[in-house]
């Protein structure tokens, strides 16, 4: 049955994709301070808006080199524009596993070995840097750790507290339901947006950026749970009706175990689907709340608050590659929808049949 | 006489004659035409009295004028509804002789009575909140204002004032119009956006013609406007000032691009943008050298205790490092002021080291204590006062063992604010402070600072003049914006007390050379105790399409404070 519905999901290409570009991502995040040559703090106000940088394979006489990068000038022109200029005298191998920054593989063992990387003072920019130079393509990496984690964080939250209301709501009916559902209609009768803002605005400001982090996932769960608690507190409706839920009744279980053990398991594909639909939404919630200033603060990066430097014509007339961000951002939501849908395809047997 | 030949000099003369008459600025003045600017936001009243918005002011500043006006090039008081005036040998009385012949736009003559019920009636009537009342309030005491004749008003002060003159720039309101209103308590209700626009009655050069909520409001010239120009004719030669409400800079900054608009207000940071159309586009980028206003760094030095809990405002340790001159001294050279203004003004910006501005003329002081941009400096100087990596974190401690951490804000919204608070923050983590930097809502920064007090560091601006006095809020030590240590009982220290002073004495000195000693040692003061610790100002920069003659744009009331001189070129 498993291995059935897999090859059914292998079939769609679509979402074998998708699958695939999300891995990469995750796994990105994941060692992200080592794929980066920078942290995300490291700045050079010199490289303000610096270009991605030329790698080159041939030197001046044209024979090839191992690669490097040249060292770079900025000057305004005329009209103020920054115009980078290479230093033919200034070159820089590109090399790799090099020392840079301090981090932590995974958290745990302190090491400053990058993939790759220039010796200073040179800089690399491989997706060109922002408005103090700082590398945009480290950022990014950086960036997809909070922009994913909350998404998968979000969504874990809100889904245990919803499978648990839900569940509860559907099997003891009654009151309870009543109770419950009027409180779910209540948060969801409010515009999601100005609900975040207005939870936003009660977490204490003398917050951290770590507690910030953590406040905007609570709250994007906060926000979250209801619409989901609905949707399984119907099926648990059907479902407490069944034999085997009166099975487990009459052998004394409890209901708690009853509701966790034996009724949401058979929730189980639905939730999955709802998980893989609603990640996007986290991730686009913590954007729009970046975006504006609200949300993950400098130096930490989101791709929201990166994004947020696109904001105005100026910068994107000059510096297009900040809109990057905001590129990845399509991507990942595209990735998670396109592999959802795949697997309501596979799994929901109201649709497949 | 024989023919003189036509030698190159001649010619060149000659030439040089031609040029000099076909060149524009010196064309005759036509009458007529519009000027398109545009508004990012709809004002939200005609009432100059109660309005408290730049939005509001952009409107009224066309239909209403005052006694006096500030001349914008020469930053001089010139008279405008008065003639002339006169001042007692105590400095206590001032007799205005008003213009004679001035009619209000709807026909009826100007006369003592408007200035009278705009001072009595309105601006100290306690059942109007007028925006401007402060201003003629000294110790809680208002003014006397008497009509003598109709042409005659005289103003009885208590004590001497020196930015007199200046603050009766104040708008006056028809007194014809608005009595009734003011009788039926309605004032603060009185010319709202529903107005019929002829019932908005002014001395202006401009009235109102039509407004169209969220799209435009034009204004079209007042026929009635006493004022000539040099060569006679009456002011002003536009017909017509439409603006356009636009959602946002970068929208207004693409429509003057499409020619919509003739002017813009720009940024260092967008002139790479607009500069290269300048000729395309047939416009001049003028600069108008550096904008009023300031930008800061302020530690909260609050040492107060908060009446309900109990509890200090700020945590005694924080305090003992926020009242400490060396931590601001250090932090003072954390800031850096060169790269600020390149990245985020693409060189167009100054570095701020005074209160006051070096538009601000002759109260400007260039001589106060300057600090560069040095962070071994700043680590000496904190390593000088005890603060010191003692457990190897790559923290600093103080001398008792605590962490140098606190919070740094600034107001969300604000990008160029954010990027200048973001980059000190980098600079202050480099010398081993644990800064955590939050953006907060404008709404709640302003709680923090006028209430609840409880903030350690923020990032902040203020708009500012040419007259010191009125930024007394700000630096004496009652007033309510006077951010590190607000609405004080007594001056908390020796510095703050000496400022007290010399507010107190500055006002009360008419004679401007000793007035300015005074603000002089004021802003010296600020430099070495950096209460503010000031950062970088922007350039102010005006796009102007070049049909336009009599231009002469200031930093100080921008390109078009002479709109009635304004025209435009055949």
């Amino acid at each position: 049955m498993k291995n059935r519905a897999w090859s059914q999901f292998c079939e769609n290409r679509w979402a074998v994709a998708g699958l695939i570009i999300l891995g990469i991502i995750h796994a990105a995040a994941l060692f992200a301070d080592f794929l980066a040559p920078y942290s995300f703090s490291n700045e050079e106000r010199t490289y303000s808006y610096a270009p991605p940088s030329k790698i080159h394979f041939r030197d001046e006489q044209g024979s090839l080199v191992p690669p490097f990068v040249y060292g770079a000038e900025i000057k305004f022109d005329e009209y103020r524009r920054r115009i980078y200029q290479d230093k033919a005298d200034e070159k820089y191998p590109l090399s790799f596993f090099v020392q840079g920054d301090k981090y932590k593989i995974l958290g745990l063992v302190p090491t400053t070995i990058h993939l790759f990387g220039v010796k200073e003072p040179g800089r690399i920019y491989l997706w060109g840097a922002d408005s103090r130079g700082r590398d945009l393509f480290s950022r990014l990496l950086h960036g997809a750790r909070i922009s994913l984690s909350i998404g998968i964080l979000g969504v874990a939250i809100s889904f245990s507290i919803g499978l648990l209301v839900g569940g509860i709501a559907g099997y003891y009916g009654g009151k309870t339901d009543d109770i419950i559902m009027r409180i779910c209609e209540m948060f969801m009768m409010f515009p999601g947006f100005y609900l975040l803002l207005a939870l936003r605005a009660v977490v204490p400001p003398n917050f951290n950026s770590i507690q910030v982090y953590l406040a905007i996932v609570v709250i994007l769960s906060f926000i979250g749970w209801a619409s989901l608690a609905r949707v399984i507190r119907g099926m648990c409706l059907s479902l407490r009706e069944r034999e085997f839920v009166l099975a487990a009744k009459t052998m004394g279980l409890s209901d708690l175990r009853i509701i966790i053990r034996h009724i949401l398991p058979h929730t189980l594909s639905y939730s999955l689907i709802a998980v893989m639909l609603s990640i996007p939404g986290y991730i686009l919630a913590e954007s729009s709340l970046s975006l504006i200033g609200l949300g993950i603060q400098d130096p930490y990066a989101s791709w929201g608050n990166l994004l947020a430097e696109a904001m105005g014509i100026v910068q994107i007339k000059f510096a297009p590659w900040i809109l990057l961000p905001g590129f990845f951002i399509f991507i990942t939501v595209m990735c998670f929808n396109v592999v959802g849908d795949a697997l309501r395809d596979v799994l929901d047997p109201k649709t497949s049949q | 006489m024989a023919p003189t030949p036509l030698t190159p000099k001649v010619l060149l003369v000659a030439l040089a004659f031609l040029f000099f008459f076909l060149t524009p600025a010196h064309a005759k003045p036509s009458y007529g035409g519009s000027i398109v600017l545009t508004s990012t936001s709809d004002p939200k009243s005609f009432n100059d009295i109660t309005a408290k918005e730049t939005s509001t002011r952009e409107v009224t500043s066309h239909i209403f004028e005052g006694l006096t006006t500030m001349n914008a090039v020469t930053l001089q008081v010139e008279p405008a509804l008065a003639e002339r005036w006169e001042v007692s040998e105590d400095g206590h009385t001032w007799t205005f002789y008003l213009r004679p012949g001035v009619k209000w736009n709807d026909g009826e003559p100007f006369t003592a009575d408007d200035v009278v019920f705009t001072f009595n009636d309105l601006i100290y009537n306690d059942d109007i909140a007028s925006s401007s009342r402060d201003i003629f309030t000294i110790e809680d005491k208002t003014f006397k204002v008497e009509k003598v004749d109709d042409l005659t008003v005289r103003f009885t002060l208590p004590v001497k004032f020196a930015p007199f003159l200046r603050a009766m720039s104040q708008a006056i309101l028809p007194k014809h119009k608005l009595a009734k209103a003011v009788a039926e308590k309605k004032f603060n209700f009185t010319w709202g956006l529903d107005t019929p626009p002829s019932e908005i009655v002014g001395t202006g050069a401009f009235k109102l013609s039509s407004y169209r909520p969220g799209e435009r409001f034009v204004l079209v010239r007042n026929p009635l406007y006493w004022k000539r120009s040099k060569e006679g004719d009456a002011l002003p030669y536009l017909d017509r000032i439409v603006y356009l409400i636009v959602q946002n800079l970068d929208t207004a900054m693409l429509k003057f691009l499409d020619g919509e608009v003739d002017y813009i207000g720009l940024r260092g940071m967008e002139y790479p943008l607009i500069k290269p159309n300048e000729r395309k586009g047939n416009f001049t980028v003028y600069d108008a050298g550096p904008d009023f206003g300031s930008s800061f760094v302020v530690f909260n030095q609050n040492t107060g205790v908060n009446p309900k809990t109990q509890k200090p405002f700020v945590d005694p340790v924080k305090s003992k490092w926020f009242l400490d001159i060396n931590f601001r001294r250090a932090v003072a050279h954390a800031i850096d002021k060169n790269k600020m203004m390149e990245i985020l003004m693409n060189g167009f910006g100054y570095p701020q080291d005074s209160d006051m501005s070096k538009s601000a003329g002759v109260f400007y002081n260039p001589n106060v204590e300057k600090y560069d941009y040095d962070l071994l400096k700043a680590k000496k100087i904190l390593a000088d006062a005890g603060y010191i990596d003692r457990n190897g974190d790559g923290w600093i401690e103080d001398p008792e063992e605590h962490t140098v951490e606190f919070n740094f804000s600034t107001n969300s919204g604000n990008n160029e604010r954010v990027q200048i608070a973001s980059i000190i923050r980098h600079d202050l983590q480099s010398l081993g402070m644990k800064v955590n930097f939050l953006s907060l809502e404008f709404n709640t920064l302003v709680t923090k600072l006028n209430s609840t007090f409880d903030w350690d560091a923020i990032v902040l601006g203020l708009t500012g003049g040419i007259e010191p006095h009125f930024g007394k809020n700000v630096w004496h030590s009652t007033g309510g914006l006077h951010m590190w240590y607000p609405m004080q009982k007594t001056p908390a220290t020796d510095w703050e007390k000496r400022i007290d002073e010399i507010f107190i004495q500055g006002v009360q000195e008419l004679d401007e050379n000793k007035r300015k000693v005074l603000y002089d040692e004021f802003q010296v003061i600020v430099s070495q105790q950096l209460p503010l610790i000031y950062t970088v100002l922007n350039s102010d920069l005006y796009a102007i399409r070049n049909r336009f003659g009599n231009l002469k744009p200031t930093s100080y009331a921008g390109p078009f404070h002479n709109m009635e001189e304004i025209y435009i070129n055949k």
